[in-house]
């Protein structure tokens, strides 16, 4: 297994330098980090100079992914283009752990729910049940995320204006004075609650819906029916013999889903105004900052590599079929 | 029931009761009376050096800024007041501006605000080493004289008639700052060598957290009036809908959004205050007059006159603010804006004619006199050109948008084609910077001062995009800017103004609205539709 692992790591290494190339092509591909602060009159020609050489913008192509390398590398991925004084990586520190405490909630509920809702499902084809759950399925694939937490903010505020009781936050990630240790996880769960609900709610929908696909075909398989046959009790038949291995999939959906999800859910975040790899991203696209935008993609890669050796390792143990050679 | 079921459900039980406790207790301890105001910041500064060109933002300058007072002020009312200092012209030739300071005016360490400070504020704006956003008038100055502690001699190498915006700009502390690298230092902090937080204004900056919140606590060093509130928070709520809820339901206490459709819904609420003002952002529409436009009807004045007929710009403004604004005027000058009493002359006033058949008449008239023929689809052709133009604007943005429909339909009744030409702000600006288009709906951020209108409306001027080619306003214009006489400078740029209302290179629309609501409980809140924004008097807000 641990050579299994340091191979895939060095495996990883060709695989994040195509990425820094690409994502360095193709951010420089757009155009001309300055062009748009040549026609904005708050940028003199002197300021503008200036960028370009702290920036090495005359040098050559092959020279700048230099400099950009040498600068991820060595100096926290550098500075932004116009804030000499600030370092994207203590900015990226800053958010990444906001996003992993919104992306980590919404996701293990979802997961425990959308198992839970596709095993029943799958184990109960054709109920009731099975059909509501396909019916909220397809309306939690359909709903746009931005309205479904526009309609929980309203829910929630009116509840405050109705009863003058803050169950939860509509916005932003702490209050003024959180206080300390409990009180401070209490502050932030009631920030998080609305924003995780609204990620949770898509995401049972998509796995509840490979669970029961994967499930339904694994309870029908020759050794879940030896397994009933030996006389097994259908609970143990469910859960140790048949659920273990219809989790294969969705460990292999959500393991990726939680890889993307690093690079921030970012309609939700900037919904609720929460401080995470989403709305960075978006800051920098729409202040047109590359370095920051290139940065963000190079964790966002790291993070679905990281994630995919994550996801096979899991297989192993979950079936034991599987072998690392 | 199964013992560790009863377990799962009291657990989840004394979860839900703990987080709706907790937060029973956070809403009570929002309330404006607790002697703090949070407000819903809609812009978070990227950084807090609103010097430089990257950190510039007017947010930068409404929140942390309010840290860093200025020798004068811009009053809602546009005239510009002494505040730290005062400014004053001594003599024309060589033009000599001498600039006092309070002499109470300290720093938040202790320090006085001296005359050092004001010379260190102008030699770091003209170093080319900084990357510093705005030197006008600033670059026009040859050597500055000490007089005393608290009063320098500005000498300027050329008359700047705008100085008072000038010194609208905050002092920086040469103690503090000297031989820093003024790029890099203040990115997160206003501290000085030894760390602590400097201040001239009201509040000092206590504590920024970056994609969260900035705190500013009393400044008991303040010159002024002692400022009422312990703490102003400012927490970044940027997209409209959610500062909508957050305010609805007390999680802040004030906000001053874009004008929004949406926010109409906060009018009716109780425990609400609304304040809206005509603001200084100038909705326009600019016409190419030359090169890169499509029709050559577009180089001639009695044709562009025709445009400005046939829109009903009150009727338009009606629609688009008739819930948020519904008092709101139309723009008539292109220098001076509504508000500004004694100087705003209605130049174009002439072009708004609200009863459409009269509207259609006059339109009518011009173009028969020019021999115009409507075609079978309704629209003139004069000359073998079709009537029919570009007008495009930043797409997106539904204010803008649903403008430009509106206009559509009413030049569509006069029988001029306005065809869409919108597309985003990153390809439209560099589009109508190099002269590639007809007609663009956009706006810009004035000050209430007419500084910069050579740049945009004379001959040669870096923003005459319009290509409008006018000796006479030019003149009027450069005139302008060496008169040091206000009221002479008033004469002139109106006088500009009203050649312009004829040849109509540009057509006024109206002043984007400001929008500011805040707690009914709170005191002092003051809309300054201006540049120095609703924070500009925080010394004078009260908890209810």
């Amino acid at each position: 297994m641990v050579t299994y692992i340091i191979r895939r790591l060095l495996y990883s290494i060709p695989v994040l330098f195509a990425a820094s190339v690409l994502i360095f092509v193709s951010v420089t591909a757009v155009g001309n980090p300055l062009a748009a602060l040549k026609q904005n009159p708050l940028f003199s020609t002197q300021t503008i100079h200036n960028i370009q050489q702290r920036k090495h913008l005359n040098d050559s192509l092959p020279m700048q992914y230099a400099y950009w390398i040498k600068d991820a590398v060595t100096n926290k991925f550098g500075t932004p283009l116009l804030q000499p004084g600030t370092k994207i990586w203590d900015d990226l520190k800053r958010v990444i752990p906001h996003t992993l405490q919104l992306v980590l909630i919404s996701e293990i509920f979802a997961l425990i729910v959308g198992v839970a809702i596709g095993v029943y499902s799958a184990i109960r084809q054709y109920s009731i049940f099975d059909y509501a759950a396909t019916t909220f399925s397809f309306l939690g694939f359909a709903m746009p995320v931005f309205w479904l937490a526009l309609m929980l903010q309203i829910l929630f505020t009116n509840i405050f204006i109705k009863w003058h009781v803050r169950i939860f936050y509509t916005s932003g990630l702490s209050s003024q004075n959180p206080g300390g240790g409990i009180h401070f996880w209490i502050d932030r769960l009631q920030h998080l609650a609305i924003p995780a609900m609204t990620l949770t709610l898509l995401s049972i929908a998509q796995y509840g819906r490979f669970m029961r696909a994967s499930m339904l075909e694994v309870i029908n398989s020759d050794y879940v029916r030896t397994a009933r046959a030996k006389g097994l009790p259908e609970r143990t038949v469910t859960l140790k013999h048949a659920l273990r291995n219809a989790l294969i999939p969705v460990v292999t959906v959500s393991a990726l889903n939680f890889g993307a999800l690093i690079g921030g859910a970012v309609i939700t975040e900037s919904i609720f105004q929460l401080d995470g790899m989403g709305p960075y991203f978006l800051g920098a696209l729409l202040s047109q900052d590359a370095y920051v935008v290139m940065a963000w993609l190079m964790v966002t890669a790291t993070a679905v590599v990281a994630f995919n050796l994550i996801a096979d390792v899991l297989y192993g143990y979950i079936d034991p079929r599987i072998r690392f050679d | 029931m199964h013992r560790s079921h009863f377990r799962l459900i009291l657990g989840v039980l004394v979860a839900v009761t703990s987080l709706i406790v907790a937060g029973a207790a956070g809403g009570a301890s929002k309330k404006a009376s607790a002697g703090s105001v949070t407000f819903g910041a809609e812009q978070e500064p990227p950084c807090l050096n609103g010097f430089t060109s990257g950190c510039n933002n007017t947010w930068t300058s409404w929140t942390a800024g309010i840290a860093l007072a200025s020798p004068l002020i811009v009053k809602p009312d546009f005239t510009i007041r002494p505040y730290m200092g005062n400014a004053k012209v001594l003599r024309k030739s060589p033009f000599t501006v001498l600039v006092t300071l309070n002499k109470k005016a300290k720093w938040s360490d202790g320090k006085q605000v001296t005359a050092d400070d004001l010379i260190f504020t102008w030699q770091t704006i003209i170093d080319p080493k900084f990357d510093i956003a705005g030197r006008s008038g600033w670059d026009s100055i040859g050597r500055a004289v000490k007089v005393n502690s608290k009063a320098v001699k500005f000498i300027y190498k050329t008359p700047y008639a705008p100085y008072k915006v000038q010194f609208s700009t905050s002092v920086l502390p040469k103690h503090a700052l000297e031989g820093l690298d003024f790029n890099t230092v203040w990115d997160s902090n206003y501290n000085n060598k030894s760390g602590q937080t400097m201040a001239s204004g009201p509040y000092k900056l206590q504590s920024y957290t970056k994609g969260q919140s900035i705190v500013m606590v009393r400044n008991s060093s303040f010159w002024g009036k002692r400022p009422t509130l312990d703490k102003i928070t400012f927490v970044f709520r940027t997209n409209t809908d959610t500062e909508i809820q957050a305010i609805r339901g007390g999680e802040v206490d004030a906000i001053y959004p874009q004008p929004q459709l949406q926010l109409a819904q906060l009018r009716g609420q109780s425990g609400l205050r609304v304040q809206t003002n005509a603001g200084t952002t100038l909705e326009h529409i600019d016409i190419n007059t030359g090169a890169g436009n499509s029709t050559p009807l577009l180089g001639q004045a009695w044709f562009r006159q025709a445009i400005a007929y046939s829109l009903d710009r009150q009727g338009m403004v009606k629609q688009l603010f008739s819930t948020l604004n519904p008092g709101l005027p139309i723009l008539n000058n292109l220098s001076y804006v509504n508000g500004q009493k004694g100087i705003y002359v209605p130049h174009f006033a002439k072009y708004q004619i609200s009863s459409k058949a009269k509207r259609l008449a006059k339109v009518a008239a011009i173009m028969k006199a020019h021999n115009c023929t409507k075609g079978g689809d309704g629209i003139y052709t004069c000359g073998g050109e079709r009537a029919s133009v570009r007008l495009g604007t930043t797409a997106g943005n539904k204010l803008r948008e649903l403008a430009v429909e509106i206009m559509q339909a009413q030049a569509k009744d006069a029988g001029i084609e306005f065809r869409a030409d919108s597309q985003p702000s990153r390809l439209f600006f560099p589009r109508i910077s190099t002269n590639k288009y007809d007609l663009a709906l956009f706006a810009w951020v004035g000050t209430g001062d007419p500084a910069g209108q050579t740049d945009i409306y004379g001959i040669g001027g870096g923003s005459n995009w319009k290509g409008y080619n006018s000796q006479r306003v030019t003149n009027l214009l450069k005139a302008s800017d060496a008169a040091l006489d206000p009221k002479a400078r008033i004469k002139l740029v109106n006088a500009a103004d009203a050649q312009m209302a004829l040849d109509v290179p540009t057509i006024p629309l109206y002043q984007k609205p400001t929008y500011f609501v805040f707690n009914s409980k709170l005191k002092g809140l003051v809309d300054n539709p201006t540049l120095q924004g609703p924070t500009w008097n925080t010394e004078a807000w009260k908890a209810g």
